[in-house]
């Protein structure tokens, strides 16, 4: 279910609206380096 | 001067516009009450400077004549809600340290307006539980006790710290979310008032999700006034929600007090359950007495899917938490334990984040959703809801404006007392509540009396789509008739 009355699901211009700050997605992460996600090694 | 504490968010708006004391005075006096109520458990942080730099502004807006609805009103924030660079892990281990980089709709929407910031409050993990038990911080603490008695009560849940936190006067409202009961069924238990409005009345952006077609942010007050207030400011329009609708927000303060005559009540002959104690039902027809007495029409109703309501929500709710949760594996916020490979480390990482009613649910969604089992329970699940959802429609259909139940089965239970039982006897304090979440309606819980202890009880008011207004004028009807309830201060 996605809504209580019927209404038809907005839609959006195809366009970047937010994004382009890889500082603050990587600022919570427990490892990262030079704004990358660390985690062991996945491929040998 | 006489405890600033004491006023309600209405009162205190309008004694702020009276410039009869100031935002930074009002925050300092909640502020000081927060410190000697830590007993309580309420808040997981408290953010003075924050507080005391919002309410300075506040008074230079106030002095400038450009305040807001809210201007100056401290208020608490669920552990749910995104605050940036504050505190926010849905009081679970797994996302230790996270301070979110952006601000939650609903919470943008409150500072906007001039509310202040007092700190984030306990709830139960996720806000999986119904008595803040399952919170990484631990219970919090009912401000209300049994007559004579020093046992320590719960709050109900998911929202037990914004309910306990309104209740004993450590903000002025809180804001709260809902996804089965979590507003409706805490203000029950601490004689507050809580509405979960229509799905898609409130944006869901920047809320840790739990299970995204039932979750509803609503604001917890200590009376029905105070939560249109709140209300009126939490609810928007949102673009970064899809599932927020397009309606305008009406003026919700303006439905208080206004007549309830010839409006049809409808009492779902469903919700009369076996082994319900005898002063639940004592108050049903108490609210039904009131609201047939203030000119209101009360219909005998059924709504027959009632009883596949909780099994079918403890599949659809489990399912979706199984999914959301699915997140936090240690890479991109929150608490990471270290592992031989990466399997390792998401496990461990996993294991020791969650807590044990946060697994169970995962487990169980993680089954329902599962090739062999997904049409046997969730798409069952699903057509269920849909059913549920016609039983409202049709009786909506029939005339009736709103319809009244109790909000809960009992009272506030102790600390611990259902440790060792069953879990569904914990998942039976939805049995009101679910329904609503079921079919996206709003849902207000007034507090309505006390038990043969002492302890408040509340009725649920449950409208039509978007019409929160009716639920607030009768509500408020309930109120008038009744009265408001605090607790004795013993901490």
């Amino acid at each position: 279910m996605t809504s209580v009355v019927s209404v038809k699901m907005r839609r959006r211009q195809d366009v970047v609206t937010e994004g382009e700050d890889a500082e603050a997605v990587t600022s919570n992460a427990p490892v990262s380096e030079d704004h990358f996600f660390l985690v062991p090694k996945v491929v040998e | 001067m006489t405890d600033l504490t004491a006023l309600t968010l209405a009162e205190a708006r309008d004694a702020l516009k009276a410039k009869t004391f100031s935002a930074v005075e009002l925050t300092d006096a909640y502020l000081a009450a927060m410190e000697k109520a830590r007993v309580l458990n309420a808040y997981v942080t408290e953010t003075p400077d924050k507080a005391r730099d919002m309410a300075r502004a506040s008074d230079a807006r106030i002095a400038a004549g450009k305040a807001g609805p809210l201007e100056g009103l401290p208020l608490g924030i669920k552990d749910l809600y995104a605050t940036k660079g504050v505190h926010t892990q849905a009081c679970s281990h797994i996302l230790d340290g996270f301070e979110p980089t952006y601000e939650s709709t609903v919470s943008a929407n409150l500072w906007a307006d001039g509310a202040v910031m007092l700190g984030k409050l306990n709830m139960d993990e996720f806000a999986m539980g119904s008595s803040n038990e399952t919170s990484h911080y631990g219970s919090v603490v009912n401000p209300w006790r049994r007559n004579g008695s020093d046992v320590n009560l719960v709050p109900g849940g998911s929202s037990g710290g914004s309910a306990a936190a309104v209740a004993a006067h450590l903000c002025l409202g809180a804001t709260a979310t809902d996804t089965g009961g979590s507003i409706r069924q805490p203000a029950a238990f601490t004689g507050t008032a809580g509405i979960k409005p229509t799905y898609g009345r409130c944006s869901r952006w920047g809320l840790v999700a739990f299970a995204s077609s039932l979750d509803q942010a609503g604001p917890i007050a200590r009376d029905v006034r105070d939560a249109a207030i709140l209300l009126k400011s939490m609810a928007s329009v949102d673009p970064k929600d899809t599932t927020s609708v397009d309606i305008p927000v009406p003026d919700y303060e303006a439905a208080i007090g206004k007549s309830v005559k010839g409006l049809r009540i409808g009492i779902p002959r469903e919700y009369r359950l076996d082994g319900v104690p005898a002063e639940i039902d004592a108050l049903w027809q108490k609210g039904i007495d009131i609201l047939r007495e203030a000119g209101a029409e009360i219909v005998d109703i059924s709504l027959p899917h009632t009883k596949y309501a909780l099994p079918a929500y403890y599949i659809v709710a489990p399912a979706e938490a199984s999914s959301n949760l699915a997140r936090y594996d240690g890479v991109r916020y929150g608490l990471r334990v270290p592992g031989s490979d990466i399997l390792d480390m998401y496990e461990n990482t996993r294991a020791a984040g969650f807590g044990a009613e946060v697994k169970r649910r995962i487990l169980i969604g993680t089954y329902v959703l599962s090739a062999g089992y997904y049409d046997a329970y969730y798409l069952r699940a699903q057509k269920v809801r849909t059913l549920i959802k016609r039983d409202f429609e049709t009786v909506y259909a029939q005339g009736v404006d709103a319809i009244l139940t109790p909000a809960t089965p009992s009272a506030a239970f102790g600390i611990g007392e259902k440790a060792d039982a069953d879990p569904v006897e914990m998942y039976l304090n939805d049995v009101f509540t679910v329904t609503v979440n079921m079919a996206g309606l709003p849902g207000l819980a007034v507090p309505a009396g006390l038990s043969a202890e002492g302890l408040p009880l509340g009725l649920q008011l449950i409208g039509r789509p978007f019409d929160e207004e009716t639920l607030f004028t009768l509500g408020s009807a309930i109120e008038k008739a009744v009265g408001t309830f605090s607790p004795k201060k013993w901490w």
